[in-house]
């Protein structure tokens, strides 16, 4: 994990971004990565509530870190995260309702977000309540950064565009496979390949 | 007292999250609520173009052979009535297929309808959104339509032709119709509104 013994901002900024990538370093949240990026709009709406919810709940749970005993942990862990999933959910409703209905239970689901627990165990739950932002900011940036490229690529092969918007020259064949579940497993493959052999080839 | 000891922490943080969250909900429910009438008005006045007001003539009213509480609404124009709007559901292939069905005045042809919620497969099943197949649906008979895999998709009669690889929800669209024409009909006679 990370050298949270000593944390300081920017390593724990980074961290989130690259080296403890939730998506593909930790191979955290796979269910919201392969379901949600079919379209960037999407994929980014996905990515920022769950930073809302990393940043909030790694903030209280920091708060309330000295106080935890080890048989309530996780149900307190729980019960922060599914407040701020809640308030997430509501949020969507009221000013971005299209969205809110395309994502349908994918919001609802980071309840159960693997991201989300691990950071509250291994982060918030040992650091004070600034660290616990910048990590939750970090984690949560990593994981919409992740989505976004995983998002784009698929948005481009199988309907042209990003955001909608025709980004590829007339006569481009698109490859409708990648709007489907397969697409989502072969490209998320292919970014883990790529992640370990540049992570490969950084340590030498 | 083991027990407050062991867990008031629980107990206030689930006051705390509860107040926050009662708080939370107070304070958005009027525009949640005001973007689901919207949404709804928009989708009544997108299939009865004409219609300048629209009435429930029908509210969560059960209804025999359907399983869903059903809502109907009178669209008028000048004390006209345009048309007749309902909201109709059934199983699509993935998840349930929610329908806003519009019929005319004498409830004798369809006028169209608008997809409020489908989970229908991608590429696929959820073509039943698209123009080319709602289209074969505006002018029908408002009466038993019957699905074909094969055949002329303009011509406008009570044969539906499906969507290519997506027959399940074609057939899912087609048998929402089946359902709830002849029982809205029923309903509306019965309560005087047509002949």
């Amino acid at each position: 994990m990370s050298d949270i013994n000593t944390p300081t901002v920017a390593k724990t900024f980074l961290t989130g971004i690259w080296k403890e990538n939730p998506v593909l370093a930790l191979v955290l949240g796979t269910c919201p990565t392969l379901a949600v990026t079919g379209d960037v709009a999407s994929a980014i709406t996905m990515g920022l509530s769950a930073t809302f919810v990393l940043v909030c709940s790694n903030f209280v749970i920091s708060l309330m870190r000295n106080l935890l005993k080890p048989h309530l942990r996780i149900l307190m862990f729980t019960l922060t995260i599914a407040t701020f999933v809640t308030i997430a959910d509501l949020l969507l409703k009221a000013y971005l309702p299209e969205m809110s209905t395309k994502l349908g239970p994918y919001i609802p689901l980071i309840i159960v977000n693997c991201i989300i627990i691990c950071r509250a165990e291994a982060c918030a739950s040992k650091n004070g309540p600034f660290i616990s932002i910048v990590d939750g900011i970090g984690m949560g940036l990593g994981f919409t950064l992740t989505l976004s490229v995983l998002a784009t690529i698929r948005e481009v092969l199988s309907y042209g565009t990003i955001l909608g918007k025709s980004v590829m020259p007339d006569g481009f064949i698109t490859l409708f496979a990648f709007a489907l579940p397969v697409g989502a497993f072969v490209t998320l493959g292919l970014m883990l390949g790529l992640v370990k052999i540049i992570n490969e080839k950084l340590a030498k | 007292m083991l027990f407050i000891r062991e867990s008031w922490l629980l107990i206030v943080a689930s006051l705390c999250f509860g107040i926050l969250l009662a708080g939370v909900n107070y304070a958005l429910k009027p525009k949640i609520d005001a973007n689901a009438s919207s949404k709804q008005n928009e989708a009544l006045k997108e299939l009865l173009i004409n219609a300048q007001s629209f009435e429930a003539v029908v509210k969560d009213q059960t209804v025999e052979n359907i399983g869903a509480p059903v809502t109907v609404y009178k669209g008028v124009n000048n004390g006209q009535c345009e048309g007749w709007v309902f909201g109709a559901t059934g199983p699509g292939y993935a998840d349930r297929i929610d329908l806003l069905i519009a019929v005319d005045a004498k409830f004798e042809k369809i006028i169209g309808y608008n997809v409020l919620f489908s989970n229908e497969t991608v590429g696929f099943g959820d073509k039943i959104k698209n123009s080319f197949f709602k289209d074969q649906f505006v002018g029908a008979p408002a009466a038993k339509l019957e699905l074909f895999k094969m055949g002329d998709d303009k011509v406008i009669n009570a044969e539906i032709i499906a969507i290519s690889g997506a027959t399940v929800s074609s057939n899912a669209a087609v048998e929402i119709f089946n359902q709830y024409l002849p029982n809205i009909k029923a309903l509306l006679i019965q309560k005087g509104m047509i002949q």
